[in-house]
């Protein structure tokens, strides 16, 4: 497959689908709560009705305000780009590797922790420095682990990963997967904001972390933060559940109806863990702030231990 | 079945992890519960291959004792001595958890390297089950040093227990029946004791926490 | 420069910058022709260096020798030899310092009157020149001499300001550590006399057994250790750089520590061969450290420039994580990893120097404009100085190595080498190797944590101060000098395979195996082979994407929703009513998660004092002090200061007891002892 289309296909087919995993989100934790829910296509609503409004911008905010939007948007979907929703889709030698997913995520966190700070609130300085301690504690959990992962499939090329894990079987059975695949879920948990690490539904600022961030944008503004912080819940889901859980070993024809089936598969995969995310956050409560460092001590341990399993327990 | 024993032995280990992770009483006896099931389900996996295998049934008759004894006798006896202390979760500790959680991995670390100088031990799976069984006996002896209460200790003792026989089971795959009981007559009868004079130390002084046992000196 | 042999052109180099330091001497009475003159001869050496040095990194091949001075005395002469590993550094050299040069045009106009600008203009072109001479230096003598004038030289710039309390304890420090540091480079390079009869750096080490070499290498470690700012060397650098005008520090952060990386490749490398693996593992340990404590300790700092300095520790352990990798695999025989751990190593030295020289010029902007190092002061800059404002925010992106700028590449080299000296059977290697990843990720978020920090609270936001108001624009010099070092960061970032094309010939040189093969990959990208499978990034892809999707957003925001609205108002308030700067995070709250978190590091101290008004709940005033300990002064520094002044004092008594006869007889017995010694030995 050509690069051109595979970028094309991998941007449509993850902005599309972003929006519908927080409506499943939501409608799992309020049938949970004995709740109807809002709509599944909710946020579609959502995005299109904050396109209309108009925007407030403080007068304290300068460029970064303004720019951090469209930052946020593309850099989560440039790091989209290098995931892929399926391996039967992947071109050959393309460049872009895992470290580089976890930097250019990094891009879009810089610049919303500064405009956080941007408008001279107390709020979105609260939540910078929040966001700031926790993801200087979850990075060293994503990197091993993600390294541990490449160094067994002999290249850090999320495709070559994907590829090779898809020769494992049953990875989750397996003891040194099963302990990343852990860590990776309390690193989703925390850069998704959701519980145990940051409640996305609450509205105390005094609890917020990536929502104080956000507090002061309005309009379409907000509509590309809501959009940016979506696909990047999308797209690190697609990295754990295509690596851990590979499904295109099933598939035993070739052909666009393969690359077709292989993508449907891929979305039941997205739904399943949609639904596990939101069944996560009903069972558990949002931690103390000073309590996250236990949750990525753990997190770290989880992944330290799997390349330790691997590589020096020997197997 | 290698692989699932590796697997298990693995989730064994986390779990002495997640134990030292904890804060709350009814987390450290939920933990320990969750720990005794995963061992007794390689005990009875253990226990189903030499049934198949040599039509020996001690190993399976011991994993159904851990089940009894330790996944619903125990705990529940914890819980009921532990509903009349006042407290819920421990707020004071030596070192703060993050830091203990970091030193645990250096303890896998520190067996690693100690046990893999013993010869006939480098066949691969026995290896590093062996090593994981190891480390969970010194992170329950290292629980037991760094809580102040003491359910702490009697939670670590258990777990010290619990990695001993672990350890045991992987190497073996089966220990004679008649060790195996003796030993968990043992356990019976510290935790019985423990029970009742952690009930006895509360009644007296209002207070479990045994940091101040310091203030009997003589 | 046809006709020109390379020679002819250092020795130019060199004329220029003497030129430029006897022009700036000349001219003190005029100091405006003076700096003009002086930064002019200093910007055409420059510029002549980056030419010498390009043409010998991909032309020519030997190695060049200059001889200049030979003496009737053996073993002392002046010759300089400049092989490839120089002219990577010369290169640096001379690219940041000519940058340096240009700010320093607008810069030292505030200095006009006020001091002596011909004579710091006069050490300034002499500093330049010493470390050339470091940098080019053939036999160990020479580069001993080179050393100590370097180190000289930068302890008057350091203490120029002289009146100023801290400065002067700043220099004393400065002098101390890095003569502590020097006597053990004498002592290794005694012992290479001692068994090679020869000073020469170039000659081969063979004769030399293998104790004494681990025991060099020790040597070695701990003198250019200390100058590069090792953790626990490192207490100097918080010192120093700030103390220092803001172009010096930003040549001493940019060049003078990585001359102690010059020196350990030198050495160590090309001289002492390599002879064990754990030589690498300890450098790699005390790169990890010197990462995560030294970007730690910047997180608490809101003096602009100390925080700088600290996080030149972390990047000075960042790039002896890459050389400690390097000297493992090489030792080991893994060539192909070693020389990319080395390219890593280099091109981190070299996207340092850019984008840290960056940061301390803009520093010294604010500096000049708000007349306060302190961020706690600053604010709402950006509206006030928006391009200084968006040079500092790229040199902010480009340390935190974040994609497209060059930090980021340098760092994924480095992960890279790290991943290719992980293999079975090594347990040792592969945890420290685990760890070191680990240190790198975390000491990475913290950079990025950091420097939210400075630039959100310096230039977002209220202005704090009435020192933030009335800041004004730096002049175009300044900006200039600026400007071109972020656009050095930005295309190392965006085309790094030419950079690193150019350090693959260092590397050919210095280990025999070319990466370069392993680097195609096309325009803009780098890739690396690991093992079969290879993995490649490409930066100005990303680059394109993200512009793409900015654009495409842009315009289908425009397209479904009309052009948008937007209203300016005051920020929300709670309906309290007048937000002022007093309201906003400060840096020490900014920091305080972390503080918290790290608590058993920093061991900060707290200070309250309160007020109280008419009710204990209204006070008056609060007072909020917090410091962090100084770990390394407090237990390793002053314990082994007591203990010299406790043994001075005692020894005072006994032997300097005044009498004119007890020190005769110490003269004569000393005499008769040498005698002694000659007749023994």
């Amino acid at each position: 497959m050509n690069p051109s289309s595979y970028i094309l296909i991998q941007i449509l087919t993850i902005l599309a689908v972003a929006p519908l995993v927080n409506g499943i989100i939501r409608k799992s934790k309020a049938l949970t709560q004995k709740r109807q829910g809002p709509p599944l296509l909710q946020m579609y609503w959502d995005l299109y009705k904050l396109l209309q409004k108009s925007a407030v911008v403080s007068e304290t905010a300068s460029w970064i305000f303004t720019a951090t939007p469209y930052i946020v948007l593309a850099t989560a979907v440039a790091a989209a780009v290098l995931v892929p929703v399926s391996t039967l889709i992947i071109p050959a030698g393309f460049p872009g590797d895992v470290i580089m997913l976890v930097y250019i995520l990094a891009l879009g966190r810089f610049f919303m922790m500064l405009a956080g700070l941007d408008t001279g609130s107390t709020f979105g300085g609260m939540g910078s420095s929040r966001e700031a301690m926790i993801s200087a504690l979850i990075e060293p959990s994503i990197l091993v682990s993600m390294l541990t992962v490449g160094l067994i499939a002999q290249s850090t090329a999320v495709g070559e990963m994907m590829a090779a894990m898809k020769l494992v079987t049953a990875p989750l059975l397996h003891p040194v997967y099963l302990l990343l695949f852990l860590a990776l879920v309390i690193v989703l948990l925390a850069e998704t904001s959701r519980i145990p690490v940051d409640d996305p539904a609450t509205h105390l600022e005094l609890t917020m972390v990536h929502e104080a961030m956000v507090l002061e944008y309005s309009g379409r503004q907000l509509a590309l933060m809501e959009l940016g912080a979506a696909v990047k819940q999308l797209v690190l889901i697609t990295l754990l559940v295509n690596l851990f859980l590979p499904h295109d070993q099933l598939l035993t024809m070739t052909g666009s109806g393969a690359v077709l089936l292989s993508v449907l598969l891929y979305l039941l995969k997205v739904v399943l863990a949609a639904v596990g995310i939101a069944v996560i956050e009903t069972s558990t409560v949002k931690l103390r702030l000073f309590s996250v460092p236990n949750l990525a001590a753990l997190a770290f341990i989880l992944s330290f231990l799997g390349f330790l399993q691997y590589f020096v327990l020997g197997r | 079945m290698a692989n699932y024993l590796d697997a298990l032995s693995v989730l064994i280990l986390v779990s002495s992890f997640v134990l030292v992770a904890n804060k709350r009483i009814s987390s450290y006896i939920a933990t320990f519960r969750l720990q005794s099931l995963l061992i007794a389900l390689t005990a009875g996996m253990m226990g189903l291959q030499s049934l198949r295998l040599e039509g020996r049934v001690d190993v399976l008759v011991v994993g159904l004792l851990i089940v009894s004894l330790k996944v619903i006798y125990i705990p529940n006896l914890l819980n009921r001595t532990f509903a009349q202390v006042e407290y819920r979760v421990e707020k004071d500790f030596f070192l703060n958890i993050p830091l203990l959680v970091l030193i645990c991995c250096g303890l896998v670390v520190f067996s690693y390297f100690s046990i893999s100088t013993i010869a006939g031990i480098n066949a691969g799976t026995i290896n590093m089950q062996v090593v994981n069984s190891v480390s969970v006996v010194l992170i329950g002896l290292l629980f037991m040093i760094s809580r102040k209460k003491a359910i702490g200790q009697m939670v670590g003792f258990l777990v010290i227990e619990n990695g001993l026989f672990v350890t045991a089971l992987f190497s073996t795959h089966g220990m004679p029946f008649i060790v195996d009981m003796g030993i968990f007559i043992d356990m019976i009868t510290a935790v019985l004791i423990m029970g009742i004079l952690v009930f006895r130390i509360n009644e007296k002084f209002e207070s479990i926490n045994l940091h101040e046992l310091k203030n009997l000196r003589g | 420069m046809v006709g020109f042999r390379p020679e002819q052109v250092y020795l130019l180099m060199m004329l220029l910058y003497g030129g430029a330091a006897l022009s700036a001497l000349l001219l003190r009475k005029h100091p405006h022709w003076g700096n003009l003159t002086a930064h002019g001869l200093c910007l055409a050496a420059a510029a002549l260096g980056t030419a010498a040095s390009l043409l010998q990194l991909t032309v020519v091949e030997a190695p060049l020798r200059v001889s200049l001075l030979q003496s009737a005395l053996p073993l002392i002469g002046v010759d300089l030899v400049i092989d490839r590993l120089s002219a990577f550094f010369i290169l640096t050299l001379s690219v940041l310092g000519g940058c340096v040069s240009i700010y320093s045009f607008g810069y030292l106009q505030h200095y006009f009157g006020r001091r002596d600008v011909g004579l710091f203009n006069f050490l300034y072109a002499l500093f330049i020149l010493s470390m050339f001479w470091v940098l080019t230096a053939g036999n160990a003598v020479f580069f001993f001499i080179a050393w100590e004038i370097m180190s000289l030289l930068s302890y008057f710039l350091v203490v120029f300001e002289s009146e100023q309390k801290e400065n002067q304890r700043a220099g004393t420090i400065y002098i101390i550590m890095t003569h502590l540091g020097t006597s053990f480079l004498l002592v290794g390079f005694m012992l290479m006399f001692s068994f090679t009869q020869s000073f020469d750096l170039l000659a081969g080490s063979a004769t030399i057994p293998g104790w004494a070499k681990d025991v060099m290498f020790i040597l070695f470690l701990i003198g250019f250790g200390t100058k590069a700012g090792v953790i626990p060397l490192h207490i100097w650098l918080p010192y120093a750089h700030p103390a220092a005008a803001s172009n010096v520090s930003a040549l001493m952060s940019g060049i003078m520590i990585k001359t102690a990386i010059y020196g350990l490749l030198r050495f160590v490398l090309g001289y002492l061969q390599l002879q064990h693996a754990w030589w690498g593992m300890l450098l790699l340990g005390l790169g990890l450290v010197s990462a995560v404590l030294g970007v730690a300790y910047a997180l608490m700092e809101h003096n602009i420039k100390r925080l700088l300095a600290f996080h030149s520790i972390e990047n000075i352990g960042i790039i002896l994580i890459g050389l400690g990798v390097s000297f493992t695999a090489l030792a080991q025989g893994h060539a192909l990893v070693g020389a990319v751990a080395l390219a890593a190593a280099l091109f981190h030295t070299f996207n340092h120097a850019l984008f840290k020289g960056g940061l301390f010029l803009g520093a010294g902007a604010l500096q000049l404009a708000t007349h306060t190092k302190d961020i706690e002061e600053l604010g709402g800059l950006i509206k006030r100085m928006p391009r200084t404002a968006l040079l500092m925010l790229i040199f902010s992106l480009a340390i935190s190595a974040i994609v497209p700028f060059n930090g980021f590449v340098s760092e994924w080299l480095t992960y890279q080498a790290l991943l290719g000296s992980i293999g079975p059977g090594q347990a040792g290697i592969n945890i420290i190797a685990a760890l070191a990843v680990a240190a790198l990720a975390f000491s990475g978020a913290l950079a990025a944590a950091c420097f939210v920090k400075l630039f959100g609270i310096s230039f977002l936001g209220l202005p704090r101060s009435e020192h933030a108001l009335h800041a004004r624009e730096a002049p175009a010099s300044m900006q200039l000098g600026m400007g071109l070092l972020a656009g050095l960061c930005l295309a190392a970032g965006v085309y790094p395979l030419g950079f690193l094309r150019l350090i693959d010939q260092v590397g050919v040189a210095l280990t025999g195996t070319a990466i370069a093969g392993g680097l195609q990959g096309g325009w803009g990208t780098v890739s690396y082979p690991l093992a079969a499978a290879g993995t490649s990034i490409s930066p100005p892809a990303a680059l394109a994407v993200m512009v793409g999707v900015g654009l495409a957003a842009g315009i289908l925001l425009r397209v479904l929703g009309g052009s948008g609205r937007e209203r300016r108002y005051g920020t929300w308030d709670c309906g309290f009513a007048a937000i002022n700067s007093r309201m906003q995070y400060s840096a020490t709250g900014f920091s305080k998660p972390l503080r918290i978190v790290l608590r058993l590091l920093y061991r900060p101290g707290r200070e309250l004092v309160v007020e109280e008004g008419r009710s204990p709940y209204f006070p008056d005033l609060m007072k909020y002090k917090v410091s962090t300990e100084a770990i390394f002064e407090k237990y390793l520094y002053d314990p082994g200061l007591q203990l010299i002044n406790r043994f001075s004092s005692k020894l005072e008594y006994r032997v300097q007891t005044g009498s004119i006869h007890m020190y005769l007889l110490y003269i004569f017995l000393t005499m008769l002892a040498l005698m002694l010694y000659n007749r023994l030995v």
